[in-house]
């Protein structure tokens, strides 16, 4: 039996239903018309209401504004400019790169209102294949310009099979309220490998929605990081499907939110055939009123005999007040399989803390220096030399937006 | 009558977690370039008094006062203590993964020479004092590449300690059983870089239960330890005696 409660619509999903509508996506207006933005009764929603936490969706936005200064630079790579889900700039593409413009949504259709409105509201793809060794870091800067707008963008990355790339995207814009909705769908061939970089530097007004998918061919590999430290309320949406024997996804996350921030990293993997492996470690420094999420889900398939997943969430909560929410699951349907998961919390080691300080390290100084250790794991694997840089800055920032003493 | 380098007066200390007085009435002063040592059986609170010394969280001073060089630390933050030159070289020194040991010692050199109004020491000048202290101590540089006391051995932990007191050339130090955990070589590798560092305008408080670190250590006076304060004072002939007659000739407990 089913028995149907009308859904009060607030103005966020009246002007939701309007550009799907607009845009002929009548079926996902229904929809949403017929449920609203998802509740806490949502499990895949539950630490982040989004009927309660989404108050306005802003117009989509007029094309043609150009973007300022990017707001990470990387010495020596390739930038593409997309402002506004349109693409900008693409200047000369490097050996191995090939870009291309492509109608149509990139992600795979699911139950799920981000995924659904980026497939409905996607102006058009920014195609990127990487066709063999790429040298230089190829950055996708996604920008939103202007006044506050309702940005929907979609990336393809497609890497050939054997060859190997570098990959950064980073969402930053103006100071405005913007929504985002972005989309990057990322194909590993055979044999292929790719560093895979998403950071959001978005103003603290933003409200974001990032969806990533991931495709795994046989034998490939994927070393994955998503560093939050901008918006308002961000949800990042990872979603894999390890596919291809001998293929193996390393899967990672730092979120660094302070004041009121809502930041939420959901991730959902399924080990779908023998002989893969994979390890998650996400981590999150929240301070003051923040609040971080991290669902890690891992499911493996009757048929994935041999999987070897090991999944970890730590978090480092300074203040009473900060909130850390973390759901790790593993669904193993598989009988021969190596899978682990983790979920640690706490505050900085005062042994640690004591220790620094009886050498004459001040107090603000011997935390940023134990929050640079805990982060710094995260940071170590990426290769590019100016890219680690641009990274390490960009955790720099957000411990100087402390007031903290940087001289280390 | 010239100023001491530490003077504790009537010092009482409660440890906060357990609710229980430890310190009940030290009473200490040690002069300029004078090596003092406390001995005291497991538990007689010879810990207890490092910590309150640098200032530890959690060990309260109920009563008393210390003064270093004539000056009040007991309102201070442990980074102030250090900076005014106490240094406490640990017992168990604290692992922190992801903290290089080079960087800590720069953080923590350079950290102290602001708090002196002193500059910033250039990168060649902190390698170059880092690798001749390094240097007298057979400490591996190599060592120093690693995250601070990460898989050091107990010898390797008590020679960085050492090392660090070299470095931030303190005026007053305390080492909590150096000599633990340190086999016989190693005890004469650290007891050499410690008397290198004796000085007229250096103090230091050997904290310790065994009479064989202060062979190696000479001290000026002795002072023993029970039940939370100083029961017996005499010269180094008085760490003979202990030694011999055990802590129950002194405190009347039992052993």
């Amino acid at each position: 039996m089913n028995i149907q409660t009308p859904v009060r619509l607030g103005p966020a999903e009246e002007k939701l239903i309007a550009q799907l509508e607009g845009a002929g996506a009548d079926a996902l207006a229904d929809q949403l018309r017929a449920r609203g933005l998802p509740t806490r009764r949502v499990e895949a929603y539950h630490y982040t209401d989004l009927k309660m936490l989404l108050r306005d969706v802003p117009d989509l936005p007029e094309p043609g504004e150009a973007a300022a200064a990017p707001a990470l630079r990387v010495p020596g790579s390739y930038r593409l400019l997309v402002a506004d889900g349109e693409v900008q700039e693409v200047g000369t593409a490097p050996a191995g790169v090939i870009v291309s413009e492509q109608d149509g949504p990139v992600l795979s259709e699911r139950d799920d209102p981000i995924v659904g409105v980026n497939r409905a509201l996607a102006v058009s793809t920014l195609k990127v294949r990487l066709e063999s060794s790429v040298d230089p870091v190829v950055h996708i800067d996604r920008r939103a310009t202007g006044v506050a707008g309702h940005v929907v963008g979609s990336v393809l990355i497609d890497v050939a099979d054997g060859a190997s790339a570098t990959v950064l995207e980073s969402c930053s814009g103006t100071e405005e309220a913007h929504l985002t909705n972005f989309a990057t769908k990322v194909n590993l061939g055979k044999g292929a490998r790719l560093t895979h970089i998403v950071v959001d530097l978005s103003g603290e007004t933003v409200t974001r929605f990032h969806t990533l998918e991931y495709e795994f061919a046989a034998e490939s590999h994927l070393h994955g990081l998503v560093l939050n430290s901008g918006s308002q309320l961000s949800r990042t949406q990872i979603f894999g499907t390890v596919n291809g024997e001998g293929a193996h996804a390393d899967l990672n996350g730092l979120n660094l939110v302070n004041g009121g921030q809502h930041c939420d990293i959901t991730m959902d993997l399924t080990h779908a055939v023998p002989n893969t492996t994979s390890k998650e470690k996400f981590k999150v420094v929240a301070r003051e009123k923040a609040k971080a999420v991290f669902q890690g889900k891992i499911l493996v398939a009757q048929d994935a005999q041999k999987t070897d997943a090991k999944m970890m969430m730590q978090g480092l909560m300074l203040g009473a007040t900060a909130e850390i929410l973390s759901k790790p699951e593993l669904e193993i349907y598989a009988d021969d399989v190596v899978c682990g998961h983790g979920s640690t919390c706490g505050d900085l080691d005062h042994d640690a803390m004591f220790y620094l300080m009886s050498r004459g390290v001040p107090q603000k100084l011997a935390e940023s220096m134990l929050i640079r250790a805990f982060v710094q794991e995260l940071l170590d694997p990426i290769e590019d030399a100016e890219l680690n840089e641009a990274l390490s800055g960009v955790v720099e920032d957000w411990l100087a937006q402390e007031g903290q003493n940087l001289s280390a | 009558m010239t100023t001491p380098m530490l003077e504790i007066r009537d010092l009482h200390v409660r440890i906060e977690e357990e609710n229980k007085a430890i310190l009940k009435g030290v009473n200490l002063t040690i002069p300029h370039g004078e090596v003092h040592a406390v001995m005291g059986r497991n538990g007689s609170g010879k810990s207890t008094l490092s910590y309150a010394l640098a200032g530890r969280e959690g060990y309260e001073i109920t009563d008393g006062d210390v003064l270093l060089d004539g000056e009040s630390i007991v309102d201070m933050e442990p980074d102030e203590r250090a900076a005014a030159g106490l240094f406490l070289a640990f017992q168990y020194p604290i692992e922190i993964p992801g903290v290089a040991t080079m960087t800590f010692l720069k953080a923590a050199m350079n950290a102290q020479r602001k708090a002196r109004e002193q500059e910033e020491l250039s990168t060649p000048d902190f390698r170059k004092a880092v690798r001749e202290a390094a240097g007298k101590l057979s400490i591996d540089t190599d060592m120093l590449k690693r995250a601070l006391n990460v898989g050091f051995s107990g010898g390797e932990k008590k020679r960085a300690e050492v090392l660090q007191m070299a470095l931030l050339q303190p005026k007053m130090c305390i080492l909590d059983e150096t000599d633990s955990g340190l086999d016989i070589d190693a005890l004469q590798i650290v007891s050499e870089g410690v008397n290198g560092l004796r000085s007229p305008q250096r103090s230091m408080l050997v904290i310790t239960h065994y009479q064989r670190l202060l062979n190696h250590i000479v001290p000026d006076r002795v002072h023993v330890f029970s039940d939370g304060r100083v029961v017996e004072s005499g010269d180094k002939d008085l760490a003979l005696e202990l030694e011999s007659k055990g802590y129950a000739a002194f405190d009347g407990v039992p052993a």
